[in-house]
């Protein structure tokens, strides 16, 4: 534990040192948003939710769809101790190596959830978005869900492949295309049918359709139960393979 | 302190180690002399527990390394060949975040960072980030993060490659300061002078297997040469290059080296009249060089240490 915690804090303190990429993280859908709340607003009123003005999905939308860069930075870090030559020194500590991955797991969690949340506020000044009678706890616990099903994905991705090349190539293409398919770019009643049927394999559906209800149909904690089981689910299945998956030993490539 | 008995590691069909030994005492410095691919990084990498030998013991201060890691990493402090360093950390923040990875609370990582900042020459640098430090600062700093938990062993590979003479004194008074206060530590390095500089007892090592261990006046005495070494125009005396028991290597031009049972008069008598020839003799002396020599058969990486003098060249050019 002793391992986890100080590398949970030296995360941070990174973080902490060197802020940008998280800024620019958060810039980026505040620049994003705007741009389609109009057109995914006529969409929904068009759906029956009459009182919607768009940022009910345009903002969940977009907190998916770069919370999946920023909950994935957690394979970043881990490859980036290889190219810094820091990782020896880590397992030097002899801490196991469930201990070193807790370590990168627990804060990158946090940060993403933080970022989701931090960004729904964004979008409640920016573009009026509105609880409308949903649950903020509901929402934290659908943020929260997301945040370690992202996490533990990547963190399974980065334990099975070598260089930070093939995590960073996942991670575009897993941001776009599993984003678009869980309805983050636009609303999942207009993807096409294909597109809906396999939608709830997909994290970013389930967050997606937690973060939908809360905004645009009242959800409370328990409405929101089945998103977040999945989430959680899938997030320990993944964790689990994860862990027995991930050897401190193996080299891995940063950028050369 | 140390006790790593009959260590054999394999790579695939390359034996790296091959019933290695190592042993170091509190207070002791051993220096792990060997050529690139000799098996030192093997060695203090299965030592650290960041390789597990395919055979072979490790007691580090009476616990079984193998058995025990974390207790074991506890005792240990290891600085690897690559710098390692949080270039977005400041010194302090570098060094305070090893202490804490070893366990230390707050109040005592925080002195300790000051503490051994000091003793490498970092107590200036210690809000500055690892990103603008100089190339020899970084290798102080990387230096610096073993020694901030306080080791009992403290294991140094290659610690000065490509540092300025000013980070290489830093480094071995700081090791020298360490054994005093009782530390064991085992530093490889290519550059002898290292070696005589912090008077380290030896460890030889080549292909896998210890060849020879001593102190340095013992493994000199042992491997005791004599010859001679002279400049001399023309050929050699017939007489000189077919002298009984004599070995004759030309090693440069004009240079030329003569091992066995003769001295500089001798040389004389073998050029007789053609002594104006000779430009310079001097008796051969025996010293880490020649054992190394007649110890594995190979001069210690002459690549090796072309290299880090021309990175020490271009660094102090570069202060100038």
């Amino acid at each position: 534990m002793t391992a986890a915690l100080a590398i949970t804090k030296l995360q941070l303190r990174i973080i902490r040192n060197d802020p940008w990429f998280l800024l620019i993280m958060f810039l980026m859908p505040l620049v994003v948003m705007p741009l389609f709340v109009k057109t995914l607003g006529l969409g929904l009123v068009a759906s029956g939710f009459e009182s919607a003005s768009g940022a009910e999905v345009v903002v969940p939308g977009q907190v998916v769809l770069f919370g999946f860069f920023v909950g994935g930075s957690v394979g970043f870090a881990l490859y980036r101790e290889h190219g810094w030559k820091t990782w020896d020194r880590l397992r030097a500590s002899a801490a196991p190596s469930r201990s070193l991955l807790a370590g990168f797991a627990v804060p990158w969690t946090v940060i993403h959830v933080a970022y989701q949340l931090i960004l729904f506020l964004a979008g409640g000044l920016a573009l009026g978005l509105r609880f409308n009678g949903g649950s903020p706890f509901a929402l934290v616990l659908v943020a929260v869900g997301y945040g370690a099903c992202i996490v533990a994905l990547v963190l399974l991705v980065s334990a099975s492949f070598r260089t930070i090349n093939q995590v960073n190539a996942f991670q575009n293409v897993g941001a776009m295309a599993l984003g678009g398919l869980g309805g983050a770019l636009v609303p999942l009643e207009q993807l096409p049918g294909w597109a809906q049927a396999i939608a709830p394999v997909t994290p970013q559906y389930w967050a997606m359709r937690g973060f939908r209800g809360v905004f645009l149909e009242s959800a409370s904690i328990v409405d929101v139960l089945p998103s977040a089981a999945v989430l959680f689910g899938t997030a320990a299945v993944l964790s689990l393979l994860a862990a027995r998956r991930f050897r401190a030993d193996e080299t891995k490539e940063f950028f050369a | 302190m140390l006790r790593a008995t009959d260590l054999t590691k394999a790579y695939g069909e390359v034996q790296a180690l091959n019933g290695a030994d190592l042993s170091v005492a509190p207070g002791q410095v051993v220096s792990l002399l060997g050529r690139n691919g000799a098996g030192k990084t093997t060695m203090l990498s299965i030592i650290a527990g960041l390789l597990r030998p395919d055979a072979g013991s490790v007691e580090l201060g009476g616990i079984d390394a193998l058995a025990k890691p974390e207790a074991a990493a506890k005792l240990l402090g290891i600085a690897p060949q690559d710098t390692g360093i949080y270039t977005v950390l400041t010194v302090r923040q570098n060094l305070e975040f090893f202490g804490e990875l070893s366990g230390m609370d707050r109040a005592t990582r925080s002195a300790r960072a000051v503490e051994v900042a000091d003793r490498l020459g970092l107590g200036p640098l210690l809000d500055r980030k690892g990103g603008q430090l100089s190339g020899g600062e970084t290798r102080r700093l990387h230096t610096a993060c073993a020694l901030v938990h306080a080791p009992r062993l403290l294991m140094l590979d290659e610690p000065t490659v490509g540092a300025d003479v000013t980070t290489r004194l830093q480094i071995i008074e700081a090791v020298r300061d360490l054994a005093a206060d009782g530390a064991a530590v085992v530093y490889t390095t290519h550059y002898l002078p290292e070696v005589v500089s912090l008077e380290a007892d030896l460890v030889i090592i080549d292909n896998g297997q210890v060849l020879a261990t001593g102190t340095q006046p013992e493994l000199i005495e042992q491997h005791r040469i004599s010859g001679v070494q002279f400049e001399a125009a023309g050929e050699l005396p017939d007489s000189l290059t077919s002298g009984q028991g004599l070995e004759v290597t030309r090693q440069g031009p004009d240079r030329w080296q003569v091992l066995g049972d003769i001295d500089m008069a001798q040389l004389l008598e073998y050029f007789g009249d053609g002594t104006a020839r000779l430009r310079s003799v001097e008796s051969l002396q025996p010293d880490l060089e020649t054992v190394f020599l007649a110890v594995t058969g190979n001069r210690i990486d002459d690549e090796s240490l072309d290299e880090e003098a021309a990175a020490t060249d271009i660094e102090e050019g570069a202060r100038a």
